[in-house]
């Protein structure tokens, strides 16, 4: 089921354009699933890039790999805006 | 002679630093003189060494470490016009010194000398560690320097080893580095236990870009070398509460002491680091992608017209920057980068075009990837080669490895 959930959510991420919007950002980023954190030692991730060739600095960046992965466990910033932008520095 | 007898005395003396009487550096075997970041401190010294040693053609390496816009502003307009007037450093050829360490900075240290006092002194070499335009107050329209582009150079925000943090993401660094005690990020709220660097030096330009704030905005005590930033982190008070930004290479050398934290970029659904696990020296992440937090090591030289004014500084560079060189030298240069934690072009797997801007695909010309696989880890799934066992395919025998091209 986690791995539907995911390779669900990674259909969206390839959508045609591969484009993101932030709110499907906020979706991925602030919620690792339970199946993301056993994958912290390495292994293969569903909820990333599988092509070969990523054509973009999102599909590189998120492109699957057997790297140590570590995900936080801090809170979202309290400064964050309400749509999870970043406000302007002080 | 000269020299030796000088250093001879320094042994004998039991002295781990330069004489009172400094030498003066032009009097060493054919001085190259450099302005470098002082990330590129552990490539002059293991550089340094192995060029003294170069039979074929000896050079010595004379550098003075400063920041990054510090030195484009001296190669390019000779701004200040005295020129370099501090002690400067090198290092000391194995006849001179068997024992001498290019690893062990304390135990062998450099060896000092003043520059030459008959004209100004302006460098044979000048480097910078990120992208030029990033100090972009500095004039760059000399057409009498020559640009090459270098290895990679991977930054890290690094705590102390008591610190019990693992992780940061590019929200969290911005909040922290961008708004100081405002930040409402825990544990990172105190400025006076985020060490930075001045606005001058790379490794603070390219966090700043980075996490997307103006370099004169980042909030933190600013520090004039590394050195310093890491005696903050090794000796805070405070220790849950600090972090500091490094050179990798720099954090390297200290890993039983500092631990670097595992960076999430924007967009990223998970942090990484520079290497593929936290204890390991591959910089696989860096090569393919997965952490950004680098820039290219750029390397100036003056030119007339498309021709070097020292062919020799122009070797130099070459050879930093993975490029066939003659009269060949007696080692790998590849092996003398990977060594200090730089990542040559020739085994990166993504690009960018500009400080910290977006990542593309890669294909260097010549692959290095099998031989930098094996000098940073001590294997590689390569198959070996030479003259007698040569690669299978369109595989190239390169450094000894059957590299993919």
């Amino acid at each position: 089921m986690r791995i539907v959930l995911a390779m669900a959510l990674l259909a969206a991420a390839c959508g045609s354009d591969n484009k993101q919007t932030p709110a499907d950002a906020a979706k991925v980023f602030d919620a690792p699933k339970p199946a993301d954190a056993a994958l912290t030692d390495g292994g293969v991730d569903a909820s990333c890039f599988t092509n070969p060739d990523p054509n973009s600095n999102y599909q590189i960046i998120n492109a699957c790999t057997t790297a140590q992965k570590v995900y936080t466990t801090h809170p979202a910033p309290l400064l964050l805006n309400a749509d999870g932008s970043l406000p302007p520095l002080p | 002679m000269k020299i030796h007898g000088l250093i001879l005395a320094v042994a004998l003396l039991g002295a781990s630093e330069h004489p009172a009487s400094a030498l003066d550096c032009s009097t060493l075997t054919n001085p190259i003189y450099l302005q470098v970041g002082d990330t590129q401190v552990n490539l002059m010294r293991s550089l340094g060494r192995k060029l003294r040693d170069n039979a074929a053609k000896p050079i010595t390496l004379v550098w003075f470490a400063s920041g990054s816009c510090a030195n484009i502003d001296l190669i390019y307009n000779h701004n200040p016009a005295a020129g370099i007037t501090a002690t400067m450093s090198y290092v000391p050829s194995t006849a001179e010194d068997a024992t001498w360490s290019p690893a062990n900075a304390t135990a062998s240290p450099a060896l000092s000398c003043v520059p030459p006092t008959t004209t100004p002194l302006f460098p044979d070499i000048a480097n910078s560690a990120l992208f030029n335009a990033a100090c972009a107050t500095i004039a760059q329209t000399n057409p009498n320097v020559a640009v090459t582009r270098g290895p990679i150079q991977a930054y890290v925000l690094a705590v102390p080893e008591a610190s019990n943090e693992h992780v940061i993401t590019f929200e969290e660094g911005y909040f922290v580095f961008g708004f100081g005690a405002g930040s409402m990020i825990s544990p990172w709220n105190d400025p006076m236990q985020m060490f930075i660097r001045t606005t001058t030096k790379s490794t603070l330009l390219a966090w700043a870009a980075q996490l997307t704030i103006p370099a004169n905005k980042m909030q933190g005590k600013p520090e004039a070398a590394s050195t310093t930033v890491v005696t903050d982190l090794q000796t805070s008070p405070t220790p849950a509460k600090a972090i500091g930004i490094l050179g990798v290479e720099v954090y390297d050398a200290l890993r039983s002491s500092l631990n670097a934290l595992a960076y999430r970029a924007k967009d990223q659904y998970a942090a990484y680091y520079p290497d593929s696990t936290a204890s390991t020296f591959d910089k696989q992440n860096v090569r393919d992608g997965h952490y950004v937090v680098w820039s290219p090591t750029i390397w100036m030289d003056n030119v007339a017209g498309t021709t070097p004014t020292k062919p020799d500084a122009r070797y130099v560079i070459d050879l930093i920057a993975g490029k066939v060189v003659t009269p060949q030298p007696s080692f790998p240069a590849t092996d003398v980068v990977a060594g200090v934690g730089l990542v040559p072009d020739c085994a990166m797997g993504v690009t960018r075009d500009f400080e910290q801007g977006p990542l593309r695909l890669y294909t260097p010309a010549a692959s290095c990837t099998c031989r930098y696989e094996f000098v940073t880890t001590g294997v590689t799934s390569c198959n070996h080669c030479d003259a007698t066992t040569p690669c299978t395919g369109t595989a190239v025998c390169r450094d000894s490895y059957c590299e993919a091209r």
